[in-house]
């Protein structure tokens, strides 16, 4: 155990990198302005097939959570990015013989490294959720838009468990990122093939196969979180606790796979 | 004692053998250079004994453990291999807290090892901007973090001006001077000859030579032959081959490398063969000399 915490505590000076911390801000920014347009198409008066859904669920007590989860598929992305690009840069630049001499327990290195990485991206998650809630709270109490029902004990609930499913699928995001660094042991092939895996290779077998890729890892991460807002990703067609279950199969798979190809992996970088 | 020791280690990359069969031994308290070509496996060598890949064959020790368990000698060891690799955003004083958090090694062995290799002034700086010979000297303070008993140095020597390999080669004698067992990988042979007690031959993956560096060298010596006439030179050069001994041809002189028993043997035989007065000089063969000797297939 004290081999996994230094190695997460030596993971924390490297959050210092700027290409960490651009991350980070292109995460909250980016997301935080795709909520303030999201509600300023609503208060203008938008109209569309795609904006009635959110139009109606806007003075509800699941309003805030539409407005700020819209940017959930850039979430989604860097996260895969930041977790990704994090652990293949160590083969990349060269930096894992080193931190392999200095901790010869392979696994407990990757452990601790994965779980800083990880809460780093679940802080930034969670500061730019603060950040896009604040604002648009701010913009709403600021044009006379009454949020009561935002903020009531639903309201809360609501936003509490979003958060609570968005960790999940978040983790499960890194799981997956982990395992394509540890196969892939390079930083443009592990982003290049993480993202097009999700954002194209998922979404093309929906078309072709959905009933097959609804199970499949990055829909059921997706799911899980539509499944509180309906507005913020697609509904579990196989019900909440099937896609959880199918979410924590997923995370502890890849978890599992990645520990067996690492602590035989020649380090060859 | 041997710090060092392996039994047919042998390691292959798909069809490619990188180590082949390789039996050597280091000898605790010993600067052990390490010699081949590029492509010879001293690198893939120094990561097996690192644990970072796995044999194919064979076994070894390192500080009495086998190499099977790195975990148990290895917070014993520091290794710089190939060319240094660091965090390039992050300074060097970032970088070396990194791996000290890692190893548990306090944050003051840091500052002293900075101080040691020369990069106080720098530390502050992010190591993209660093030149090769102050990454190098980062490389080696990073080496040194755990205090090790078995320090392994990958061309250590890269980069560094005279100054600095003058410095590098003071710092290794002072390490063995404390006990310290140090295997150092160089193509740079007559820097190794400057500090090499014990030296290592690899040659396309298998040991030429495992032994003590004065051995070898007294045992070598490199002949300088002034040939009257032609017949003389195509005589010479034909017992030197006829006994297995490489022939290199100058416009007056040929030049081989042989054991010094060599020398009477060819005076007898070109004796024998009617030549007399052959002028022979007998110098010292350089550790550039041997190794190349070896390589091309002599034996000693």
């Amino acid at each position: 155990m004290t081999s996994v915490i230094r190695a997460l505590r030596s993971e924390v000076p490297k959050f210092r990198r700027w290409t960490v911390l651009a991350g980070a801000a292109a995460m909250v920014t980016v997301s935080t302005f795709i909520a303030y347009l999201t509600f300023h198409q609503i208060v203008s008066g938008a109209t569309g097939s795609e904006m009635s859904g959110l139009i109606a669920a806007f003075p509800t007590p699941q309003g805030l959570v539409a407005v700020i989860g819209q940017a959930r598929s850039v979430i989604f992305a860097i996260a895969l990015i930041q977790v990704s690009a994090n652990l293949a840069a160590e083969w990349t630049q060269g930096t894992l013989r080193n931190v392999l001499v200095r901790e010869p327990h392979r696994l407990r290195w990757l452990t601790g490294k994965m779980l800083a990485v990880v809460l780093f991206v679940l802080l930034s998650m969670l500061l730019t959720f603060v950040s896009s809630g604040t604002v648009i709270l701010l913009l709403a109490q600021g044009q006379g838009i009454d949020t009561a029902a935002w903020t009531s004990g639903e309201g809360r609930r609501i936003f509490v468990e979003f958060l609570g499913n968005e960790m999940i699928a978040i983790i499960g995001v890194g799981a997956l990122g982990t395992l394509i660094a540890v196969l892939t042991r390079s930083v443009g092939a592990a982003v290049g093939i993480g993202l097009a895996y999700v954002l194209v290779l998922e979404g093309i077998i929906a078309v072709v196969a959905p009933q097959v890729s609804r199970w499949f890892p990055g829909r059921v991460f997706n799911t899980i979180v539509g499944s509180t807002v309906p507005l913020v990703g697609p509904n579990p067609s196989q019900g909440y606790p099937a896609a959880m279950l199918a979410s924590l199969v997923w995370i502890a798979g890849f978890a599992v796979i990645s520990a067996l190809v690492f602590r035989r992996q020649d380090v060859t970088a | 004692m041997n710090a060092i020791e392996t039994h047919g280690l042998t390691k292959h990359f798909g069809r490619q053998t990188a180590v082949d069969d390789l039996s050597i031994s280091i000898p605790a308290g010993s600067i052990a250079g390490f010699i081949g070509p590029n492509g010879a496996g001293k690198t893939t060598t120094l990561r097996l004994l690192l644990g970072l890949v796995r044999p194919n064959a064979g076994s070894a020790t390192v500080l009495g453990c086998p190499f099977t368990g790195p975990d148990r000698y290895l917070p014993r060891v520091g290794a710089l291999i190939e060319a240094p690799a660091f965090y390039p955003s992050l300074s060097g004083r970032t970088n070396l807290e990194v791996l000290a958090l890692l190893g548990g090694h306090r944050g003051s062995r840091v500052t002293e090892m900075l101080e040691t290799v020369d990069l106080s002034d720098r530390a502050g700086d992010r190591v993209g901007t660093y030149s090769l010979g102050m990454k190098q000297r980062l490389g080696v303070a990073m080496a040194l973090l755990p205090d090790p008993e078995l320090l392994v140095l990958d061309e250590p020597a890269n980069g560094l001006d005279p100054l600095g390999i003058i410095a590098i080669r003071e710092l290794l004698r002072r390490l063995r001077d404390q006990g310290k067992t140090i295997l150092l990988s160089s193509h740079l042979l007559g820097e190794l000859e400057h500090v090499a007690d014990w030296l290592v031959m690899l040659h396309k993956g298998k040991a030429l030579f495992c032994g003590s560096a004065r051995v070898l060298l007294a045992q070598r010596v490199q002949l300088v032959v002034e040939p009257a006439d032609t017949a003389q030179r195509e005589l010479v050069t034909r017992v030197a081959k006829q006994a297995g001994y490489a022939v290199t041809q100058e416009a007056q002189t040929l030049r081989i490398t042989c054991p010094t028993a060599f020398v009477d043997t060819l005076k007898r035989l070109t004796r024998e063969a009617g030549s007399v007065d052959l002028t022979i000089r007998v110098q010292e063969a350089s550790l550039e000399q041997l190794f190349l000797a070896l390589v091309k297939g002599e034996t000693s």
